[in-house]
């Protein structure tokens, strides 16, 4: 046996085989044996067949991506091991059923288990499903875990049917036996400890609403549908009125129908949908009404790859919709970071009165579970300016109208919310005076008309100059002082941090910079930081590197480097190592020269 | 309530004789006599002449975005459901680009009342074809005759499952009082129909009140569905009143309230959540 820092365990199988339930209970299994997890579910578009793979990373410390490589191995299918045992590690393990696959001669550097997943599954059911529960079960016996864990998942995975929890515990204690005899292998330390693992639409949903939302709207749209999954699920428990649109045109709209009427609102859709919205995010910063729209981005532009991960869709949400308005965007690099981003997006949102845009992506948001190691903290709301009063102050009434859209030293009108006496007023989507007086049609261009579009204009802009110094600087990652730092935002960060925890260890001098606030950037801060970078990389997940684009555009600092991914599939660690090893080398040759 | 309660300060921008100025005073009519205070509610328009409509009535208003006033009330209603929530637009809002939104609308049986102007022809824009313009109709985008059939939309919402379709006509705005005080205290969705002409573009005074007939002269039944699908397919004469009226099936916003409990509306409920719970659902997953 050998005690290890971190595990990766793969198990790959057709689509409709039960490959995710079974991901979720090694998941479960590991969380509840004190250790962190990161997942990834490298799911399809499809039901039946096909190939699907999940991974777990599990570590005896935090754990943010995919790790190093493959330990162990389930390939459940010819394919699924032709597709992945090329990525397994030297001393790791393939464990298969020769019923259903046939191995290659892979040396002595790999074990190959053979297993009889299938007939030991028919022994107890007359269907194949069991399989999973087997293997698992043999899996858990060969990184060292208890038999008491396994029964104790399996029972509460299957608590509302007893019988058939029975028939899986039955089958696990034969899949535990294989791996007794095979012996234990690589191994973590466990102790008692149970973690909770959510992705970051779960913790983006749980941060919602404990930031007092309670109107949630949807069309479902991988890889979002996850949140209006939770949201329908806790609904009655948690009083979430959910609108399911009859597309997002409808969600949109109806997200800023229920934030004009005081609810804290929010939508979620991937960017097709949100190529649906963008004319109702111009909507929603010409009237004010405070949003929070969540874009859980895919790869490819129109339809692209419904179930891969990609990180393209920021240039389109800083230029979504026409003209300029106020906007905030923000990217969360994970599920903890999520929870937060989501209690900030609401009171900014709020605050400010403007639509906030979240990025999330594939990767973190339906593709993978991250251990949260912390509990959420309780949230003190605040709604900004918003009156409850009646229109008593004179000079917020003229008689007839509330002063909605006033012209205040700090550019954020009173608001007022339907319901409340003589506070009425309508919003206004066409430009506007102070009083919500539309200047577009009998008054358009007269000299009046035209100072007062300069002034609703600057007003609204003007919004942003006070958010960007409340927006964050980047995560400073590592030691302060390094010969490279990467530069990432949002999910990429992930990848980045386990790369630059190997390298360190191996003496490289390498740090990072995290982004998580993007837009509007605080260039104030951010500038500093890359300027006192020895030398810059980025990494991201698209082809034209969006997010150097942005810092190029707002700091004048190009990052020249660049790991750019864009075929679909997570940034490995690996993969940033090799850039920054053929940086380093590349550095080291021009000094020999 | 005093009609008086709901004056604006800006006068309407329609042309004089517009068939609008009738929907206003209609509008202001059934909520005064329904006793509605202004501030309870709110009214959400699209873009066009008629979607001008809340800056000339002292109530809330969202003047939104062509085509998407029905799902800005949607959530306004779902968020507060205390609010008396209203949609004014015209055909072209509401029969074009936004039909979608009426059909489903229609059929979750929200508790939104939709009052559509419809004057055969998009008038903002200079008079174009609309989706009720009707065959053969001579307009700036059709100038040999129209050659593509027009809408009825009283027949597709009665179809789709609408609980109340009802069609007035401006020059008669007591008879529209009553069409919207009705669809107000109709349980759920609401339809009302306005042939509200266009003096302008398209001047069909003289044609509705030669076809237009009362269907609560005729006896007409709005509970019977096929007697309803029947006068809204009389497209040779023009029937006034109320075609169809379900009040058997609850609005969406009343089974809502069954599922997550009264009070409990979006608006109010702006509060966080204390650590047992978040802890609680945190742990849903480990």
């Amino acid at each position: 046996m050998q005690e290890v820092k971190d595990i990766t365990i793969r198990l790959g199988a057709a689509a409709g085989d039960g490959i995710q339930s079974a991901g979720e209970i090694l998941a479960k299994l590991l969380s509840r044996s004190g250790t962190y997890i990161s997942t990834f579910n490298g799911n399809q578009s499809a039901i039946r067949g096909g190939h699907v793979w999940f991974h777990v990373h599990a570590g005896t410390h935090p754990v943010y991506s995919m790790g190093y490589g493959v330990d162990y191995l389930l390939p459940f299918t010819q394919l699924a091991y032709d597709e992945h045992y090329s990525s397994v590690n030297k001393g790791g393990t393939i464990i298969y059923d020769p019923s259903a696959v046939t191995a290659r001669d892979l040396g002595a550097d790999i074990s190959q288990i053979k297993s009889p997943f299938l007939a030991t599954a028919l022994k107890y059911d007359k269907y194949p499903i069991m399989k999973n529960t087997v293997a698992v079960a043999e899996v858990a016996a060969l990184i060292g875990l208890g038999f008491d864990v396994v029964e104790e998942t399996i029972t509460s995975q299957f608590a509302k049917k007893p019988e058939i929890a029975k028939k899986n515990v039955e089958a696990a204690k034969e899949g535990y036996g294989f791996g007794v005899q095979a012996g234990v292998r690589k191994a973590l330390k466990y102790s008692d400890k149970r973690l909770p693992f959510l992705h970051a639409n779960y913790t983006f949903s749980i941060g919602a609403v404990a930031a007092g939302c309670r109107f949630y709207a949807a069309y479902p749209m991988s890889p979002a549908s996850p949140i209006v999954h939770w949201m329908t699920a806790h609904a009655k428990k948690l009083g979430i009125t959910v609108f399911l649109g009859e597309d997002e045109i409808s969600v949109m709209n109806a997200t800023i129908g229920a934030a004009h009427a005081g609810a804290r609102a929010m939508c979620a859709t991937s960017g097709g949908g949100f190529a649906l919205m963008q004319e109702a995010v111009g909507e929603a910063a010409m009237t004010e009404t405070p949003v929070v729209v969540v874009n859980v981005m895919r790869t490819g532009p129109s339809t692209g790859l419904p179930t891969k991960t990609s990180q393209g869709d920021l240039n389109m949400m800083l230029g979504i919709s026409q003209d300029d308005f106020p906007r905030a965007i923000f990217a969360p690099r994970n599920a903890p970071d999520a929870y937060d981003i989501a209690v900030r997006s609401f009171d900014i949102a709020e605050r400010y009165q403007i639509p906030v845009m979240v990025l999330l992506d594939f990767q973190i948001a339906d593709g993978g579970y991250m251990t949260i190691d912390h509990d959420f903290k309780p949230v003190d709301i605040n709604r900004g300016k918003l009156l409850n009063s009646d229109g008593t102050d004179k000079e917020l009434h003229n008689g007839t109208w509330f002063r909605r859209y006033q012209l205040t030293p700090d550019n954020i009108s009173p608001r007022s919310l339907p319901g409340t006496p003589d506070m009425m007023y309508v919003a206004k989507t066409d430009e506007h005076d102070e009083w919500g007086h539309d200047l577009s049609d009998v008054l358009a261009g007269l000299k009046e008309s035209v100072l007062m579009r300069e002034k609703m204009q600057e007003k609204r802009m003007k919004k942003m100059e006070q958010l960007k110094a409340e927006m964050k600087a980047p995560e400073l990652v590592g030691q302060t002082k390094a010969d490279l730092t990467i530069v990432s935002w949002g999910s990429s960060a992930n990848p980045v941090r386990e790369a630059m925890e190997v390298m360190n260890s191996s003496g490289l001098k390498i740090n990072a910079l995290e982004f998580s606030d993007i837009y509007p950037l605080n260039t104030q801060a951010v500038v500093p930081l890359l300027k006192s970078a020895e030398r810059l990389m980025i990494v991201e997940a698209n082809y034209t590197s969006q997010f150097g684009g942005l810092l190029r555009k707002e700091t004048g600092i190009d990052i020249k480097d660049a790991l750019l991914k864009y075929n679909g599939e997570p940034i490995y660690p690996v993969e940033v190592e090799r850039m920054v090893r053929n940086i380093m080398v590349k550095e080291v040759e021009s000094h020999v020269h | 309530m005093s009609i008086k309660a709901y004056e604006s300060d800006t006068r309407p921008d329609w042309c004089p004789g517009c068939g609008d100025f009738g929907v206003l005073a209609a509008v202001k009519d059934a909520l005064a006599t329904l006793n509605i205070p202004p501030h309870n509610v709110v009214i959400s328009s699209g873009i066009g002449c008629s979607s001008n409509f809340p800056g000339f009535i002292r109530t809330y208003g969202f003047h939104g975005l062509h085509g998407r006033p029905i799902p800005v009330a949607i959530g306004m209603k779902d968020a507060n459901p205390n609010l008396t929530v209203l949609v004014t637009a015209g055909d072209g809002d509401e029969y074009g680009i936004g039909f979608n939104h009426m059909i489903h609308a229609a059929r979750r049986n929200d508790d939104i009342k939709v009052i559509v102007m419809n004057n055969e022809i998009y008038g903002l824009t200079t008079g174009q074809l609309s989706p009720t313009s009707r065959l053969k109709q001579v307009t700036k985008t059709s100038p040999s005759g129209s050659i593509i059939y027009p809408l009825n939309p009283l027949a597709a919402l009665i179809g789709d499952g609408a609980t109340f379709v009802a069609r007035g006509f401006s020059g008669q705005p007591k008879h529209l009082s009553m069409l919207i005080q009705e669809a107000i205290k109709h349980r759920g969705f609401a339809l009302v129909d306005v042939l509200s002409p266009c003096v302008t573009w398209y001047d069909i005074y003289d044609e509705v009140r030669k076809l237009m007939y009362k269907l609560e002269d005729k006896g007409h039944n709005p509970a019977d569905f096929y007697a309803a699908m029947k006068a809204a397919k009389d497209e040779e004469r023009l029937p006034l009143g109320i075609f169809y009226r379900d009040e058997t099936k609850p609005s969406f916003q009343e089974m809502l309230k069954e599922q997550i409990g009264d009070g409990r509306w979006a608006s109010k409920s702006v509060t966080p959540l204390n650590s047992e719970t978040l802890r609680e659902l945190e742990y849903e997953f480990s």
